[in-house]
């Protein structure tokens, strides 16, 4: 074989990634630069819009494989994790261990607060479908008003693993928008009076009590809607290992070292799935605006419901806590606390707006066992059951 | 589609305040039934009475310190004295 210098630098040439970038490759690189921006230098959620934007900047540079599509690459092994059901449910095991269910046990009515919010989802939902989604694409859009990052990336795997990306990257920069997004909204729809509301303190709850209801919660949610056991399954698993109190090894390990490990995972994973061709479409522009639809909506469903409550418990409840019913433990909460503080000085909201955030997360995963129920293969998985047990 | 979808909205919905309604009924059941106990309150306290050599509690700290001191040098617990403690 003549080997020439002219040649072997050619062949150099044309094997670096240069000769294979794309326009698209460039636009998706300065789209990472963008998120990197907003972790390092605006701190909006930077523990995972920071590894997102590595994962899409690897992702989109070409000949390196690690695009979450590549067969064998290391952000495929990595997305298997998403693509079969293992990070998002293990991300709510860490999130169940940080979660205290006391304020929400102490009120339960603020479990109306987190149904209330789910309105954003199901708005949301119509409009997808105008703009010419299919029912599974609009169900995982709609989703992103349930302001819960693991749970959006859950349903979106299941129903429309196509639009993965852009659904947890807009899912997860309005997560980080909350304190700019819900605010305005939120001095909209109440009066200064209602703003003004001081609330009763919270009466204590028994440690049983909290032991107790996780198990319940999995019992009741996971037999009305089998399809969001994995989520709501490990997120009281993660309660249950904090509040029992005879794993505390568990609890803190959960609460630490593993969700920072899924984390690292699960964001990787979804920058992976970021590549040019899958993110540079119409597609993308319309979730973008729907995902700030849903959020809008989110906050706006949740504040006039607590306005409802404001006039049923003749003025014992303020309408700012509503706005926690989205989920975004705890940023919606410490939103609400910021905006009632603001009205009057001395005002702690934060306790009572934290029973509603924990209650989003929850209505927020049955919103998508609704989804799961009416458009997933939970019906199939039922018939495959069914076909065994009649085998055996 | 549109129709579809509204009405998908609203069964959902319906389906999510009943999920929640429930889980509200339960939780009143386990309070009701589960009251808060307020936790026994801690004993008191003994304090012995002030003198030179401080509280008993102090004493057998300091014996174990004396001890753990002599245990570090290879020295005989009486081959060292203790005059002076301070806290910061």
């Amino acid at each position: 074989m003549e080997f020439t210098l002219s040649d072997s630098l050619s062949r150099i040439a044309s094997s670096t990634g240069f000769a294979a970038l794309t326009g698209g490759h460039v636009i998706m690189l300065l789209v990472s630069l963008v998120l990197f921006y907003l972790a390092i230098w605006k701190q909006f959620e930077p523990l995972l819009l920071l590894p997102i934007g590595m994962g899409c900047l690897l992702a989109n540079l070409p000949l390196t494989g690690l695009a979450n599509t590549v067969d064998g690459g290391l952000f495929n092994i990595f997305y298997y994790g998403v693509k079969h059901e293992i990070l998002p449910p293990l991300i709510f095991l860490g999130v169940g261990a940080l979660t205290d269910f006391g304020p929400m046990l102490a009120n339960p009515y603020t479990l109306f607060l987190g149904a209330a919010a789910q309105i954003g989802v199901y708005t949301t939902l119509v409009g997808a479908v105008a703009l010419g989604f299919n029912m599974q694409e609009a169900s995982a859009i709609g989703i992103i008003g349930g302001a819960d990052g693991p749970t959006s990336i859950f349903l979106a795997a299941k129903l429309a693993p196509h639009l993965l990306g852009p659904i947890a990257v807009a899912a997860y920069s309005y997560m980080s928008l909350v304190p700019l997004i819900q605010p305005p909204i939120m001095r909209f729809f109440t009066t200064k009076k209602e703003r003004e509301v001081r609330m009763e303190q919270l009466k204590p709850i028994s440690p049983n009590v909290k032991i107790i209801f996780p198990i319940a919660v999995t019992v009741i949610c996971c037999l009305m809607l089998p399809g969001v056991a994995p989520l709501l399954g490990m997120f009281m698993l993660g309660n249950l290992f904090r509040e029992s109190g005879v794993t505390q090894r568990l609890s803190e390990t959960a609460q630490t070292h593993l969700i920072n490990i899924v984390t690292i995972l699960l964001a990787l994973s979804v920058g992976s799935s970021m590549t040019a061709e899958s993110f540079l479409t119409l597609e993308t522009i319309k979730i973008i605006v729907l995902g700030l639809i849903a959020f809008c909506f989110a906050t706006a469903g949740g504040v006039l419901f607590g306005k409802l409550m404001y006039i049923f418990t003749k003025g014992k409840v303020n309408p700012l806590i509503g706005s926690a019913g989205v989920s975004a433990v705890p940023m919606a909460a410490r939103v609400s606390q910021k905006v009632g503080a603001e009205e009057l000085k001395g005002n702690y909201l934060l306790m009572h707006a934290m029973g509603p955030n924990v209650a989003g997360v929850i209505g927020s995963a049955v919103a998508a066992g609704v989804f799961l129920s009416l458009f997933g293969d939970v019906g199939a998985a039922h018939s495959t059951a069914m076909v065994l047990t009649v085998g055996e | 589609m549109i129709v579809a979808a509204v009405k998908v909205s609203i069964l959902a919905m319906g389906v999510i305040f009943t999920v929640l309604t429930v889980l509200i009924g339960v939780i009143q059941l386990l309070v009701k039934f589960i009251p808060y106990v307020e936790p026994p309150a801690p004993p008191a306290r003994k304090t012995a009475p002030a003198s030179g050599t401080g509280s008993e509690e102090e004493a057998e700290t300091l014996a174990a310190i004396h001890v753990a001191v002599a245990h570090h040098r290879g020295e005989s617990p009486q081959a060292i004295q203790v005059t002076n403690i301070q806290s910061h």
